[in-house]
């Protein structure tokens, strides 16, 4: 799981309170790094769908020093170096193992081999 | 990101180094209006009642923001539509021109595959009941007695709500193998050596009926309607 789709991910546990259920605390095991190819327009445009300050949690509970600033900064689009460290927070740092704790429910979903099974049980 | 009922399935996306999670499309864990784009390829017809059909339609509409687009595909009950039958009723006779026609890409394509490679001899009813519709329909008479015909693979559709044999292929099964003998009765040891028959639940759709679904939810605006390889389609807009 990458912390792109980390930062899309929300617990879908019933009767949590209008907006609850964001973000999943990640409970990493085992985290890969591996290199994915710069796409600037691709990053770029991933801006405006963030949570910013959730993915900064993110990043910051996996043990990476945070290098994202704590918003992104203005004319990001043109700022190559702020794109390629976002680049690699979102796409080249990914959870193998591990869990999702819904922050209102407590509710885990595990993660084995990089794919979360965020499904629910019967009497949910 | 992509998802699916099925962990199995979704695993082997992982393997692939897709990004990708199990989920029901009933409760897709995704938050709301973060979605530029969501396609639902040949999944909503196997939900087995209107109300289930519907809540998955709400549930990806849910997930765009406002002017993103939504793509739905699903199997149609008109297999032959003017004129023209569709690849799933062309391969009839044999799956040997199936794997070409995967790999030439062309805008024929089918983007669900319709079912097995191999083709049984059963057109019989089948016996098992389906408790969810007991258990769903509110105010609907039992059916106790319902009964749903199990489909004979690359024919037309008789029904609209149908089982669907599905082959785990045992590996070492020969595609000229008869196949009569796949569905002997209990008891024949001829069972243990062939590979398992799963029967899979789907509603095939009519001319109009996705769109008309559709329709009724006030949140989305139908862009575009159109029939493709066997499928009815739809384009959304979410408002």
């Amino acid at each position: 799981m990458k912390l792109l789709t980390h930062n899309l991910l929300s617990s879908h546990v019933p009767g949590l309170r209008p907006g609850g259920g964001f973000p999943l605390r990640i409970e990493a095991a085992e985290v890969r790094v591996r290199p994915v190819p710069f796409n600037a327009a691709f990053v770029s445009r991933l801006v405006p769908r963030l949570r910013w300050e959730a993915l900064r949690e993110a990043a910051e509970s996996l043990g990476r020093p945070s290098e994202l600033p704590p918003e992104p900064l203005p004319d990001y689009e043109a700022d190559e170096e702020f794109l390629r460290r976002l680049h690699h927070v979102l796409l080249e740092v990914e959870v193998l193992e591990g869990s999702l704790q819904c922050p209102d429910s407590g509710r885990r979903f595990p993660i084995s081999r990089g794919v979360p099974n965020m499904l629910l049980s019967e009497d949910q | 990101v992509g998802c699916d009922r099925s962990k199995n399935l979704v695993d082997i996306c992982g393997e692939k180094h897709f990004q990708a999670f199990v989920c029901d499309a009933l409760s897709v864990p995704i938050r709301s209006g973060s979605c530029d784009a969501c396609i639902s390829i040949a999944v909503i017809h196997h939900f087995s009642t209107a109300e289930r059909r519907l809540a998955t339609i709400q549930e990806l509409a849910r997930l765009l923001r406002p002017g993103g687009t939504a793509l739905i595909y699903v199997w149609a009950m008109e297999q032959e539509y003017k004129n023209q039958k569709s690849k799933y009723l062309k391969e009839k006779n044999g799956s040997k021109n199936k794997d070409k026609e995967m790999n030439t890409g062309t805008a024929q394509r089918p983007l669900s595959d319709p079912g097995p490679d191999n083709s049984t001899q059963d057109s019989a009813w089948s016996d098992q009941l389906l408790k969810d519709l007991n258990d769903e329909s509110s105010g609907a008479k039992p059916v106790a007695d319902f009964r749903l015909p199990v489909h004979t693979n690359r024919t037309s559709f008789h029904s609209q709500d149908l089982l669907v044999p599905w082959h785990l292929k045992g590996g070492t099964k020969k595609k000229e193998e008869s196949v009569d003998k796949m569905l002997v009765p209990g008891g024949s040891k001829e069972l243990e050596e062939l590979s398992p028959v799963f029967h899979r639940y789907y509603h095939v759709f009519c001319e109009g009926e996705l769109e008309a679904v559709c329709r009724s939810l006030d949140c989305v605006r139908v862009q575009k309607s159109y029939y493709d390889q066997g499928n009815w389609c739809v384009i959304l807009e979410k408002l």
